[in-house]
């Protein structure tokens, strides 16, 4: 027992919500129980971390020692206590509890960048950063290097923004640099709003100092000495861990003036978003900072010559800046290594919808979809089969099953009619209508429109009517050529990025799935059997044993039958709810 | 003028100023581009999207409103592909548009319908939908009807940037609306009912609430003339139909600063039909007003004032016209032969102070406000205070405010200095010179003693930045604040009056008593012309009231002589800036009334002396006589102090109470309380 052992249990978003807080504190009393051996004790320590990885199977305790780990998953407090006993002070895992294969596959085509230190450092104490050769970039940049190199370096790393629209950072920063102005500022975008994504979220509660760290160099880079962080206030830990990051680093004086003893000075405020999405675009943002309505102005000016208060500011996304002392640390040449020609690094996407291993995942640029859905992701659950991947949010659109050898890099995915975005991926089966989905971005899109200009204003709105009387049955013919020179106007005419790409969902959709809305339309069926009011119970009533179960479950009152003999569905009073559907044991209702 | 480049925009070549948007270049090669949002003077926010143009060599359609021009730009407004935008965004307007324009008071004048024409959309492709907004209209100057509203943001941008800020958005995507801070009615957020943003707004959504089947634009008769309620003596467009005005408006010109008047200038007109409106001359008979003719007035008061002998007062608001001002000087002068002649004038400023300067208020950078105080709230010379605003607010001007007490205004300047305004221009001088600016010797030899604060100091940084500084002085501060003009730039008296100006180069200027002292001491004769700041009948024997409509004073009269309204008779002005102005008659003389310079010979003609009508080459000469701009000391002019809320309330007293301004003032008192 002279090595160390660390313990450390996911406190990412869905390691929390699994109850990682209660696990971590089993750990501790238990540790701390005076039956446990002094020396036990002394070597061991238990720690929160951030995100793991493996979301669907949180959660996650990882257990470190001589240089190697061990991860249990599934962990519940009462099961920590056998945990320490046999693995932690009897040398022996628990072998039932140990991930299984999954989690190597899961692994072993990921590369951890931006993402590295996130799982190993404790995100609330700035201790554990430092330990893990955190602020050391930012020490060698602020007293070795000149700006232009800083802006040189990340420029030659290739990396592009991650918030979506990836334009490169280097040339972001070298206009910063070059735009006149005796004030600027750095921004961190922690707006992230995208239904299904949660990457900088568990980067914030994961490594925040890593995006501190990041705009520390940035605003080195441009000449900056104010720094902000928009934040959504809907990731209270977030913002959390994010405050204590920040107290702790001007503790150290990493924040603040006279950094590392020398001229730079910058701070950094935090400013929490009142949830809007459209305040994830650059300009609105701006303007709630500013203390205005978030609204998009139109660009130019562009932010690096005109952004905040009139100045020269630098936008950038929270997974952008966390990449950035990590390519300073190892050189942009090591960074460049990875990734396609044209889009370098790595990228973090959250992986949601009908995977098996839901959860965030940091991977190669111009890794094919393939290699994401059935290596990483462990392929689709229940055995069903692949539809489409979702990529991109409200502004992306669906890869289908057909196209797994995509590339995921910025040129593949747009010239697919997708894109790489802030890296929301919602893996669909055969069981997603593909109709409805679009409905379900526009509906998105629309309630989060800001309403200054017109084609997003009413045109989004005009989409929904029409995709929504689709899914009820309404379709008329020709409303598939009105969805789409609505599309076109809407993305030809609006203001901003949100307006811009809203329309992409429903293009991308029926670009690839147009006989499911023509399906919709002229035979008002949905073959996902999705669309509620598309749908028509019955019941066979050579299968029907007249048992009144569906009579029973059914809410409106539409079943009528005597006992023992097959009842039947007044569909005029039927609501399609399906209650029936589930509550009959002989698969005697129908549904279609 | 800047630099001009050269471009072509629908294969016309054009050469504009540097600096020009895309939608004022193509104006200026007769283009017009198709927008709902922009606003000249402002900068463009793209919200309607109908302005896109191609520029060659870009990949995507940009924004005319918020594109400059570039030397050898090649600029295409009607390609194919952006008509067809502007036709799917109209349509997609009128889909949440009323179709009822045979009925909207604003056909004719609405920028929609005009464009729903121009694009042939008779009514929109798409599924129509109504907001369900009720209209507000409790109030009778503005009535707000959402449903019409096409969220082009001009309304909020108007009223922010003259510093009101009554109106914002509230809501999101199609659920988006004007409200006022709580969507309370407009008499409830501080609205001062000044009407910008009815000016502002392209359609229905904003407009006159008493507008409603008075007829269309096209049917009215427009005539530019001069609101004279005020110092400000803003520019007005006065609408009429059958004889009776129905609207006014700002006729400053579009991106011009001084687009603006307030509810007094916009909604006063009511009181030229008021109840309290004098039509026939009257006379005192045994302790009564009684009505009487023309020809019986006039020998009465002629007679009167041959027996005052020399001994008679004349005192005047300074509201009259030049015109009026000459005929005045002449019959007081020349046919009473009386020294004692005056205007309101003097209640709040010294002759000299209104003699000289001039200043543009477009191009000046840095505003100094000496002891005067604009404010739109109080109405006080409201117009002056909304161009600074707006000069701040879009147009990167500066404001450095010097005043004892905490004027509204304070809140949009840049520095303030606060403090005994005389000891406070000093300071700032002599904080201007100690950065090495060159001054006149008697100056600086003047400000050897001052000390300038810090904030002087950083007040004077600004002053320095300056080029083009123009210095705004309340008239007893003038001759101390027009000191910082020989250092660079201008400055200018602002007096509470129209015409005061006006009057004092048409020679109004008296030679015995001032008018305060006609008012206090006794006299044979008084003869008090227009609507002054006088309630009570002064000591004196016979009193003479030459006013439009009945005051408090005519009450007490011993003859009421019934002159012309302001917008019923020609003649010009002089505003604060040194600008003649036109001021034109719009619908004629009310039945029964004459105008002041008419009324003037006619008593001159009575009392056997012939006065001639003022001219154009009279006021023209009285108007040569220009002070040079000198050192004075610093020193401020004794009892000139006044209460500007009070004194501009008393001398528009007969709009006030005659006009739905009533309500404003009643209202307010309620809010209040």
């Amino acid at each position: 027992m002279k090595d160390n052992t660390v313990v450390r249990v996911c406190m990412g978003p869905a390691g929390i919500a699994a109850g990682g807080k209660a696990v971590l504190e089993a750990f501790r009393e238990t540790l701390a129980d005076r039956n446990i051996d002094a020396e036990v004790k002394e070597h061991c320590s238990s720690h929160q971390v951030g995100c793991l990885g493996l979301c669907a199977r949180d959660v996650l305790v990882e257990i470190g020692r001589n240089g190697s780990k061990t991860s249990y998953q599934y962990v519940k407090p009462d099961m920590v206590g056998r945990i320490v006993a046999e693995h932690i002070v009897g040398g022996t895992p628990v072998k039932e509890w140990l991930v299984d294969e999954t989690f190597d596959t899961f692994y072993r085509k990921q590369v951890k960048i931006v993402l590295a230190d996130c799982g190993r450092v404790d995100p609330e104490d700035i201790d554990s950063y430092i330990a893990a050769g955190g602020y050391e970039p930012t020490r060698e940049v602020l007293m070795t290097w000149i700006p232009d190199d800083v802006i040189e370096e990340i420029r030659m790393s290739g990396i592009r923004g991650r918030g979506g629209a990836g334009f490169p950072t280097g040339l972001k920063w070298e206009l910063a640099r070059r735009s006149k102005g005796d004030v600027k500022y750095v921004i961190c975008n922690a707006d992230e709003g995208d239904p299904g994504a949660f990457m900088d979220r568990a980067v914030i509660e994961g490594n925040p100092h890593s995006v501190i760290e990041g705009m520390l160099i940035g605003a080195f880079a441009i000449g900056a000495n104010k720094g902000y962080v928009y934040i959504r206030a809907e990731y209270p830990l977030a913002v959390e861990r994010l405050k204590l990051a920040i107290k702790q680093a001007y503790e150290r004086r990493f924040l603040g003036r006279a950094i590392f003893n020398t001229q730079f000075s910058f701070d950094i405020e935090i400013r929490l978003g009142a949830g809007a999405f459209v305040c994830g675009e650059e300009t609105a943002l701006i303007a709630s900072i500013e203390g205005e309505r978030g609204m998009p102005r139109s660009k130019p000016p562009f932010p690096v010559n005109r952004g905040l208060w009139q100045r020269p500011t630098v936008i950038n996304n929270v997974e952008t800046l966390a990449n950035v002392p990590y390519i300073i640390r190892k050189g942009w040449a090591w960074y460049a290594s990875y990734g396609t020609e044209k889009s370098k690094g790595t990228k973090v996407f959250a992986l949601t919808g009908k995977i098996r291993n839901q959860g965030l995942i940091e991977v190669p640029m111009g890794i094919t979809l393939g290699e994401i859905i059935h290596e990483i992701g462990g392929g689709i659950e229940g055995n069903r089969a692949l539809k489409a991947v979702q990529t991109g949010g409200p502004s992306g659109g669906c890869i289908p099953a057909g196209m797994l050898d995509l590339n995921v890099d910025y040129e593949s995915l747009a010239k697919a009619g997708s894109i790489v975005g802030s890296g929301g991926m919602i893996v669909l089966d055969e069981d997603n209508c593909m109709v409805n989905m679009a409905k379900y971005f526009i509906q998105f899109t629309q309630a989060e429109s800001c309403g200054k200009c017109v084609p997003c204003r009413v045109g989004t709105k005009r989409l929904l009517e029409i995709l929504t009387r689709i899914t009820e049955g309404q379709g008329k013919e020709g409303d598939i050529e009105r969805l789409e020179r609505l599309s076109r106007g809407v993305k030809t005419a609006s203001l901003c990025g949100l307006g811009q790409t809203a329309p992409n969902p429903v293009l991308s959709n029926l670009r690839y799935f147009r006989e499911e809305f023509e399906t919709h339309i002229r035979d008002k069926k949905c073959p996902a059997k999705v669309c509620k009011k598309l749908l028509r119970y019955s019941i066979l009533e050579e299968y029907c044993k007249g048992c009144g179960a569906c009579m029973k479950a059914c809410p409106a009152d539409a079943i009528s039958g005597d006992k023992k003999k097959p009842h039947r569905i007044n569909p005029d009073r039927c609501i399609r709810c399906g209650a029936c559907f589930e509550a009959c044991k002989f698969k005697s209702v129908a549904r279609d | 003028m800047g630099k001009m480049v050269n471009l072509k925009i629908d294969g016309k070549d054009v050469r504009v100023d540097e600096g020009l948007n895309l939608i004022e270049a193509a104006a200026a090669a007769g283009v017009h581009v198709p927008n709902l949002c922009y606003m000249k003077g402002m900068k463009g926010v793209g919200a309607c999207r109908l302005c896109l143009v191609e520029v060659e060599g870009g990949k995507a359609p940009v924004i005319a409103c918020n594109t400059k021009v570039k030397d050898g730009m090649v600029v295409a407004t009607k390609t194919d592909r952006v008509q067809e935008v502007r036709k799917f965004v109209l349509d997609l307007i009128l889909s949440m548009h009323p179709l009822d324009c045979m009925t909207c008071t604003k056909a004719g004048v609405c920028t929609l319908q005009q464009y729903a024409y121009d694009f042939d959309i008779k009514e929109s492709s798409f599924t129509r939908k109504k907001f369900g907004y009720p209209t507000d209209q409790a109030n009778p100057f503005i009535k707000r009807d959402p449903e019409y509203c096409v969220l082009c943001s001009r309304c909020v941008r108007v009223c922010k940037a003259q510093g009101t800020n009554v109106l914002e958005f509230s809501g999101r995507g199609v659920g988006a609306k004007v409200v006022t801070a709580q969507d309370r009615p407009l008499q409830e957020s501080g609205c001062t009912f000044c009407g910008s943003c009815v000016d502002a707004c392209p359609v229905n959504a904003l407009l006159e609430a008493d507008r409603s089947r008075k007829g269309r634009e096209w049917e009215y008769e427009k005539v530019d003339s001069v609101c004279l309620s005020c110092g400000s003596a803003c520019g007005i467009t006065v609408s009429s139909k059958d004889g009776e005005v129905v609207k006014i408006s700002s006729a400053a010109s579009e991106g011009a600063a001084e687009k603006y008047i307030c509810a007094i200038g916009r909604f006063g007109f009511d009181s030229l039909n008021s109840e309290a409106r004098l039509r026939t001359p009257m006379k005192r008979v045994n302790g009564e007003l009684r009505d009487t003719s023309w020809e019986d007035a006039l020998a009465t008061v002629a007679e009167k004032l041959k027996a005052a002998d020399g001994e008679a007062g004349f005192v005047s608001t300074a509201n009259i016209l030049n015109e009026d001002a000459l005929a005045l000087k002449k019959l007081a002068a020349d046919v009473v032969k009386t020294k004692n002649y005056d205007s309101s004038v003097t209640l709040y400023a010294d002759y000299d102070s209104l003699k000289g300067g001039s200043a543009d208020l477009d191009k000046a950078d840095l505003f100094v406000l000496a002891g005067t105080a604009p404010d739109q709230w109080a109405r006080v010379l409201p117009a002056l205070d909304a161009v600074i605003r707006k000069r701040v607010s879009e147009g990167g001007a500066k404001l450095l405010v010097i005043n004892s007490g905490d004027p509204k205004i304070a809140s949009a300047a840049s520095a303030v200095l606060k403090g005994e305004e005389i000891a406070m221009i000093e300071q700032l001088a002599q904080a201007v010179i100690s950065k090495g600016v060159k001054a006149p010797k008697e100056m600086v030899s003047a400000l050897a003693h001052v000390d300038p604060s810090d904030a002087a100091m950083a007040a004077a940084d600004l002053f320095v930045a300056a080029k083009s500084p123009v210095v705004l002085a309340a008239p007893s501060l003038y001759k101390a604040a027009a000191n910082l003009s020989l250092i660079k730039e201008e400055a200018v008296s602002v007096p509470f009056e129209a015409n005061a100006r006006g009057v004092v180069l048409m020679g109004l200027v008296s030679e015995g008593k001032k008018f305060k002292e006609m008012l206090s001491s006794r006299s044979k004769a008084l003869y008090v012309i227009g609507e002054v700041p006088v309630d009570k009948r002064p000591d004196t024997d016979f009193l003479v009231v030459q006013n439009s409509h009945m005051t408090d004073l005519a009450t007490q009269a011993d003859v009421v002589l019934p002159s012309t309204a302001a917008l019923e008779s020609d003649g010009t002005i002089v505003d604060y800036l040194g600008r003649v102005k036109e001021v034109r008659c719009t619908i004629g003389a009310a039945s029964g009334t004459k105008s002041h310079a008419d009324i003037f010979a006619e008593v001159a003609g009575a009392m056997g002396s012939a006065v001639k009508k003022g001219k154009e080459a009279d006021v023209k000469k009285a108007l040569k006589a220009k002070t040079k701009a000198a050192f004075s000391p610093f020193k401020r002019e004794k009892d000139l102090d006044v209460d500007g809320e009070r004194f501009i309330e008393a001398i528009n007293k007969s709009t006030i109470n005659g006009s739905r301004l009533l309500w404003l003032k009643e209202s307010e008192k309620g809010v209040l309380a």
